[in-house]
């Protein structure tokens, strides 16, 4: 068990104000204080030490930051979303109503999850401190595909004091409808903080999904997340994931393909540097066939750093005639890097195709020779080859609008390490 | 251009070239011949600063600088141009942007602009269509997917493109069907100038029928064992290289 406090939670839950979250509040106490927080000698958690998170999350349950820091600048958020054309909407400091406020986007309905009926509450140890602390989360319906893509900007900072924030939000795709989405986290702040996020998207029969995840923290800043997509008939989820920032971050990827017929391609891209841990679990439930996936990862890292990769796919009985592929190839550029990796397959039916494959490798030395005998140099020459490293997963970012802003950001990181 | 003196290079363990002198002039085009495992490549590799090359005695001079001490990056950018034997596939890596960012490197070098993007895709296409270059491979991974024959001819556009003081092509004619080698011969006849000096590392006389030689040298145990002008080569072709390599130790 790693050091949460529950009698601090259970005293800070019962001080927050009524609402419709009371119940699964209580409920979300009482199963954290059976299972505390994950620790190293659960199977999932053994290379990600949540120690500091526990450790965090206590001294601020003790004297939290309520309420809520200033929200950020109407120019801030401007430069952060500057030539992207995407409906963003704003969740500030684990605030949502910016983006309760966000004006009308044809074919989207955004409601409070605190008036849901069910606000479905995941009890898992992370995700039930997610439903003990939240105050407000978001329910996203698409009833029609919308023209832009829709946005979730994350901004968290701590600049005075350490932080600590939740975010939930569901996302409904009703049937025959596409949707191209993008999560970008950023952060500011010498403090400590840390954001505990709940995605939930849900893909009806016939949808397309476009999604793109950037998570550019301070240095300083933790986060772990959740994200469940469930994919019904036909359905096709398109995912890439790019980690540049942050202290400890843990990603939890689960896709269960649901339908006949319904696929997800799903890839990641890690940039770990001094001070930088990064953790992505992945796990695919072919439930029925024919479903396929497919999930590349790459990483690079330097420095004191360390990533773990854990891609795992399960074929269930019945679901014949799925195809699954998992690729993680990394870069270790420092002899103090660590990477831990493994691909996992769970069979349980026949007429399967699954293939994993996993690499650890450094620049190729002829390939440097070759460009510096063109006239670059060797610093600029070893960033091309990292970057040319990660073009397989910009090529796989789905969501166009994004990419100078992908790009830029990518390029802005790599030129940092050395 | 190019003075060498008594140059020792070792590789690993073993030393490859036991005091290799040579001097080229600009406006000149010699070529290396010798068998295999003469040292031709190391001698290529060593000009062009590979640190797998280690320069153990000797000198190397460019344009009156020695230039022993500078990165291959440096020599690059004050002129030198290194075919390559065996043209590296980096993936990823835009052939376009590659040639761009070379080209600019030495620009800077020479105190010169950044070309604009439209002044380039104008030089570069014009210097494929001397090569016979579909101009589909700007867009392509550096020699990604590329047969041999294109990735000679890809090292030719660079070296067309960077209009390099001294090039070396190591074994360029290696590899390629006469077609193509007629082609990349055109591309090495069209740089010949007078301030431009060309030397050819190869095993066979037959890239030297498309272009001729101002001089030829046998490498032969890591040293230049044998000069003469281009009638040399059509007699290495008759004769092989026993006769100069004996005469030579003799």
């Amino acid at each position: 068990m790693n050091a949460l406090d529950i009698d601090r939670l259970r005293a800070y839950v019962d001080g927050l104000p009524n609402s419709g979250l009371d119940e699964t509040r209580r409920r979300a106490v009482a199963a954290l204080a059976a299972s505390g927080l994950p620790s190293t000698h659960d199977e999932s958690f053994k290379y990600t030490d949540l120690a500091e998170i526990g450790a965090l999350s206590s001294a601020w349950l003790e004297r939290p930051a309520r309420p809520a820091i200033v929200a950020p600048t109407r120019q801030r958020i401007e430069a952060l979303t500057a030539k992207t054309d995407i409906d963003w909407l704003v969740i500030a400091n684990g605030d949502p109503n910016p983006a309760l406020a966000h004006s009308p986007v044809a074919g989207i309905a955004i409601e409070r999850l605190s008036e849901a009926a069910d606000p479905r509450p995941v009890l898992e140890p992370l995700t039930a401190l997610n439903a003990a602390l939240l105050e407000e989360g978001l329910i996203v319906t698409v009833a029609a595909s919308p023209e832009r893509p829709l946005g979730l900007l994350v901004i968290d900072d701590a600049h005075d004091r350490p932080g600590l924030s939740q975010l939930r939000v569901d996302i409904e795709v009703t049937a025959g409808q596409s949707l191209e989405f993008v999560e970008y986290y950023v952060s500011t702040g010498d403090e400590p903080h840390y954001s505990n996020a709940l995605l939930r998207l849900n893909l009806g029969e016939g949808c397309t999904l476009r999604h793109l995840r950037l998570q550019n923290r301070a240095i300083r800043h933790s986060q772990t997340q959740r994200l469940d997509v469930a994919l019904a008939r036909d359905a096709a989820f398109t995912s890439a994931s790019f980690d540049l920032g942050g202290r400890l971050t843990r990603n939890d990827l689960n896709v269960d393909l649901r339908g006949a017929g319904s696929q997800a391609e799903i890839a990641g891209l890690y940039v770990s540097g001094d001070g930088q841990h990064i953790d992505n679990h992945t796990r695919i439930d072919h439930r029925t066939g024919p479903t396929r996936s497919g999930q590349e990862y790459r990483g690079i890292l330097f420095g004191r750093s360390r990533a773990v990769w854990n891609g795992k796919a399960v074929v269930h009985e019945g679901a014949d005639g799925t195809n699954a592929e998992q690729a993680n190839h990394n870069l270790l550029l420092s002899e103090k890097a660590e990477i831990d990796t493994k691909p996992e397959l769970e069979i349980h039916a026949e007429d399967v195709r699954c293939a994993h494959g996993t690499t650890i490798g450094q620049l190729d030395e002829t390939a440097l020779f070759y460009l510096r005998s063109r006239g670059i140099d060797a610093d600029d020459a070893r960033r091309l080859m990292m970057r040319a490293f990660a073009t397989r997963i910009l090529q796989a970012s789905p969501v166009d609008a994004a990419k100078p802003k992908l790009e830029a950001l990518l390029d802005a990181r790599l030129a940092t390490l050395d | 251009m190019l003075k060498i003196d008594k140059l020792h290079v070792r590789t690993g363990d073993a030393e490859i070239l036991h005091g290799l002198t040579l001097t080229v002039n600009a406006g000149e085009v010699h070529a290396i011949m010798g068998p295999n495992g003469s040292g031709k490549s190391t001698l290529a590799q060593a000009i062009a600063g590979h640190e797998d090359y280690a320069v153990t005695g000797g000198r190397i001079e460019f344009l009156g600088r020695d230039i022993g001490e500078l990165d291959p990056e440096e020599r690059a950018r004050e002129g030198l141009f290194l075919g390559f034997q065996y043209p590296v596939e980096i993936p990823g890596v835009n052939n376009a942007y590659l040639l761009k960012t070379a080209l600019n490197a030495q620009r800077k070098q020479a105190g010169k602009e950044e070309i604009d993007a439209y002044e380039f895709l104008k030089l570069a296409k014009e210097k494929m269509a001397l090569l016979g270059m579909d101009p589909k491979f700007l867009n392509r991974g550096v020699n990604e997917g590329f047969s041999g024959g294109e990735k000679k001819r890809n090292e030719i556009l660079q070296m067309a493109v960077l209009e390099p003081k001294l090039a070396i092509l190591d074994e360029t004619d290696s590899g390629l069907d006469i077609d193509a080698l007629k082609t990349v011969a055109q591309g090495v006849n069209a740089l010949r100038s007078p301030e431009r000096a060309i030397v050819l590392v190869t095993h066979y006389q037959r890239l030297l029928d498309y272009i001729t030689p101002d001089y030829v040298h046998v490498l032969s145990g890591g040293r230049i064992v044998h000069s003469g002008d281009k009638s040399l080569a059509t007699e290495l072709e008759d004769r092989g290289y026993d006769w100069v390599v004996a005469t030579a130790g003799a």
